[in-house]
């Protein structure tokens, strides 16, 4: 699989605090790649650093083999999602959907027709018409990605999208989610902190702390042959414990 | 790392901010600055010594802080009334109690001799004559004057308090006194200081109220206003400016402070305000007595403009109005209609993009120095703004226009709707600029498109907040009109000075009738956006 994103040493500082420590790993195309982390574990900053609101202090970022530092972020070709969606609130879903290809003059044609078949993709036809507010979490979640696909991302990161939601929504959203990376042909970057979320989406799982990589691999491997003990006490350990309170209260595995 | 720079240039466009800041440099620092270099400092022994500066600054000292005492107290009164109590019609008592932002403060003044002169009104039914020129009629005028601004302040306290705390202290058994001694006035004390040297800073700058009704006593501003108008000695004016600058830094220093120890206001629960038939009908009789006394202050301007002389002569007449009329003061109407639509429209356009640069523009030092300049012009009074203007704008081509005119009421006026747009936009999620961004849409767009339509009635409140304040201002232009573009508030220290209280009577209700239907009509507009559920 080609590299879609490698990133090369990749260090930040915010005054003293060394924030990112030379990170270096890569993306494959195409893949589901989480980045697991406790809160304050570097995940945004790394997110930031990668759409282009954030610089590096030293390091290198290529996306399919270009470097991308002097790139703004409409022309690094990637989409970002957030946790509260920042929907535009004084327009409709399609207007949402629409307004970037607007925007354009190359795709201004034929925007109304582009963002109605996004829109169908996610499954939101019949809210076309409709305010951010009068939609439910899980709606407006879908209507960000369908904003943020209407501009062909090759890749798209998710900043901790389903915080906001709560359990069934998450768990029914979870589908969604791969069934349209699987339809638009999108590498994904996936920041939770959220193990079993990370575990259940993945191909691969990137486990950070302080700053720095613990373990890149696949949730298989992270698992059953974890490098060091903070990612068998973060991952594993925490896995096995949600499970037997699971298994214990409900009898579920007798 | 030059990278790095060239990125953030690449990203952020520095155009606008530039633009704005040159603005503000020259509109609010240069002329200060400018004023206090035109003082000649070899003099200043002999202006402190000059036996009626002395009077003046202690007469001003004075009757700001009685006014100032008074005032926190009724308008703390009255905001209970409104906010805590259940009294009926409490949304008409609050519009009433603001009435006196749309008149003129020499109005105001004007209005306490129509009550309480020789022939007042007031007078004539209750048979007391109090002498109210002098320190009396600019205490009761300039509390007038700044009661709407203290019952602001501490009705938007009292509006927005977290009822949390309260219900908690009510399942613990705490007495309602006590929650008010433990509870209430630590929440308050913040703003009760605020707003004291607020309407102390109002009071020791005004020179409309003591200029009708002073007589004899000479205030600071008075002072200011008749050695520059009338001795056209600028190094002196400058001086004294300088002087009534000073109350009002201090403000805008305690402002600053208190500003960094406020946490964001979350409302979690809306306050809940028990029964109570005592306190409801105190409230209601206290309410209604200062309803009354201020229509009876608005029925007065009526009186004098229709009344041929009262109360000699009590018939009917359109004369004095004909009489304005006659004198061609629709043009001079004309120019105030002029100059107050020019600066609603740029002046919220101004505004409006100076808060959208430094609430959502990430950088910091930057939009931390253009807040401090915009509240600055807070801290500035109108008659000192004004003489700042004459001393730097002399002998430029904008001065003895329009423009300039137009100029020093958008910054004598920015700070209130600077701080209703800022507000607003930092109620909106953080990251709309980020995904602008990724759409390849600039902060620019999401402005027009996004923020714009939704905060409509922000805008609306900035625009007649413009409107409303600068057809009633009188400082601010005192020194910067000539014979064509003189506005209609200034015929009516003329008209006072030349005995003519009904032809000052028929200027102040027509300003004020104006006001009345921008500010109805902005309500209504802004409940119709609401009904629509836009911005």
């Amino acid at each position: 699989m080609k590299d879609r994103l490698e990133i090369k040493n990749l260090s930040k500082h915010f005054g003293d605090k060394l924030v990112l420590d030379n990170l270096s790993f890569h993306v494959n195309s195409g893949e589901f790649l989480s980045i697991l982390g406790p809160s304050g574990c570097g995940k945004t900053t790394l997110l930031r650093i990668l759409i282009g609101v954030e610089t590096c202090d030293s390091g290198l970022i290529l996306k399919d083999g270009q470097d991308i530092a002097p790139l703004t972020p409409i022309e690094r070709g990637m989409g970002i999602v957030f946790q509260n969606y920042a929907l535009f609130p004084n327009m409709t879903v399609l207007g949402n959907v629409m307004y970037a290809l607007k925007n354009n003059k190359k795709t201004r044609p034929k925007a109304r027709e582009r963002a109605l078949d996004i829109i169908e993709r996610v499954g939101l036809t019949e809210h076309i018409n409709k305010r951010p507010h009068k939609l439910s979490g899980g709606q407006q979640q879908r209507v960000a990605i369908a904003r943020t696909l209407a501009v062909n991302p090759d890749i798209v990161l998710f900043d901790e999208p389903m915080s906001a939601l709560d359990a069934a929504n998450r768990i029914a959203l979870r589908k969604e989610f791969k069934q349209i990376q699987k339809e638009f042909n999108i590498t994904m970057i996936y920041i939770t902190h959220d193990q079993e979320e990370a575990f259940a989406m993945s191909d691969r799982i990137m486990v950070m702390s302080e700053g720095h990589i613990e373990q890149i691999d696949t949730p298989r491997n992270l698992y059953q042959h974890p490098c060091n003990e903070y990612v068998e006490e973060f991952v594993g350990w925490q896995l096995k414990e949600k499970i037997k309170s699971i298994a214990d209260t409900t009898g579920m595995f007798e | 790392m030059s990278g790095a720079l060239i990125h953030r240039i690449r990203t952020h466009n520095y155009a606008l901010p530039l633009i704005i800041c040159l603005f503000f440099l020259m509109t609010v620092i240069l002329p200060t600055g400018s004023m206090l270099t035109k003082i000649d400092w070899s003099k200043i022994g002999s202006y402190v010594s000059t036996d009626l500066f002395r009077e003046s600054l202690i007469n001003s000292l004075i009757v700001s802080s009685i006014s100032t005492v008074i005032t926190l107290i009724l308008a703390t009164l009255m905001a209970f009334c409104v906010h805590r109590t259940r009294i009926k019609f409490r949304y008409g008592f609050s519009i009433l109690f603001t009435l006196p932002m749309l008149i003129p403060s020499i109005s105001i003044g004007i209005g306490m001799i129509n009550l309480f002169g020789d022939n007042g009104i007031v007078s004539k039914l209750t048979g007391l004559v109090p002498g109210i020129y002098g320190p009396l009629g600019i205490i009761l005028g300039s509390v007038l004057y700044c009661i709407p601004v203290a019952f602001l302040m501490i009705g938007d306290v009292l509006k927005y308090t977290d009822y949390g705390p309260y219900e908690a202290a009510k399942i613990l058994g705490i007495s309602p006194f006590k929650q008010f001694l433990s509870i209430t006035l630590p929440g308050l004390r913040g703003t009760l200081i605020s707003a004291c040297f607020a309407v102390f800073t109002l009071c020791f700058t005004d020179y409309g109220v003591p200029l009708a009704v002073g007589g004899r006593f000479s205030t600071l501003p008075v002072y200011l206003y008749r050695d520059v108008i009338g001795l056209l000695d600028f190094s002196k004016g400058a001086f004294v400016g300088t002087i009534l600058l000073l109350p009002a830094v201090v403000a805008f220093i305690i402002d600053l402070a208190r500003s960094r120890e406020q946490t964001t206001n979350f409302v979690k629960t809306a306050f809940r305000v028990s029964k109570s038939k005592l306190r409801d009908t105190l409230a209601f009789v206290f309410s209604c007595l200062n309803a009354l006394f201020l229509v009876l202050f608005v029925g007065s301007f009526v009186v004098m403009s229709v009344i041929t002389k009262y109360p000699i002569d009590m018939s009917f007449t359109l004369e004095h109005i004909q009489g304005v009329f006659n004198r061609g003061l629709l043009s001079y109407f004309g120019n105030s209609l002029f100059i107050a639509l020019m600066t609603a429209i740029f002046g919220t356009v101004l505004t409006y993009l100076t808060a959208f640069f430094t609430a959502r523009i990430e950088s910091k030092v930057v939009g931390k120095v253009a807040h401090l300049i915009s509240m600055l012009s807070l801290a500035i009074p109108g008659i000192v703004l004004g003489l700042s203007y004459v001393i730097l704008f002399n002998g430029t081509p904008i001065y003895g226009t329009f423009i300039i005119l137009i100029m020093v009421c958008i910054i004598h006026f920015f700070a209130n709707p600077y701080l209703m747009a800022y507000n607003a936009f930092q109620k909106f999620n953080r990251n709309f600029e980020i995904v602008g961004k990724t759409l390849g849409i600039s902060s620019f767009k999401i402005m027009l498109r996004v923020f714009i339509p939704s905060t409509l009635s922000t805008i609306i409140k900035m625009a007649s907040y413009y409107f409303m304040n600068t057809m009633i201002t009188v400082s601010a232009v005192a020194f910067l009109f000539n014979a064509m573009t003189k506005p209609l508030s200034m015929f009516i220290a003329d008209f006072t000075g030349q005995m003519m209280y009904e032809a000052a009577a028929v200027v102040s209700i027509i300003i004020f009738l104006t006001n009345v239907i921008v500010r109805a009509s902005s309500a209504l507009t802004a409940k119709m956006l609401k009904k629509k559920g836009i911005g």
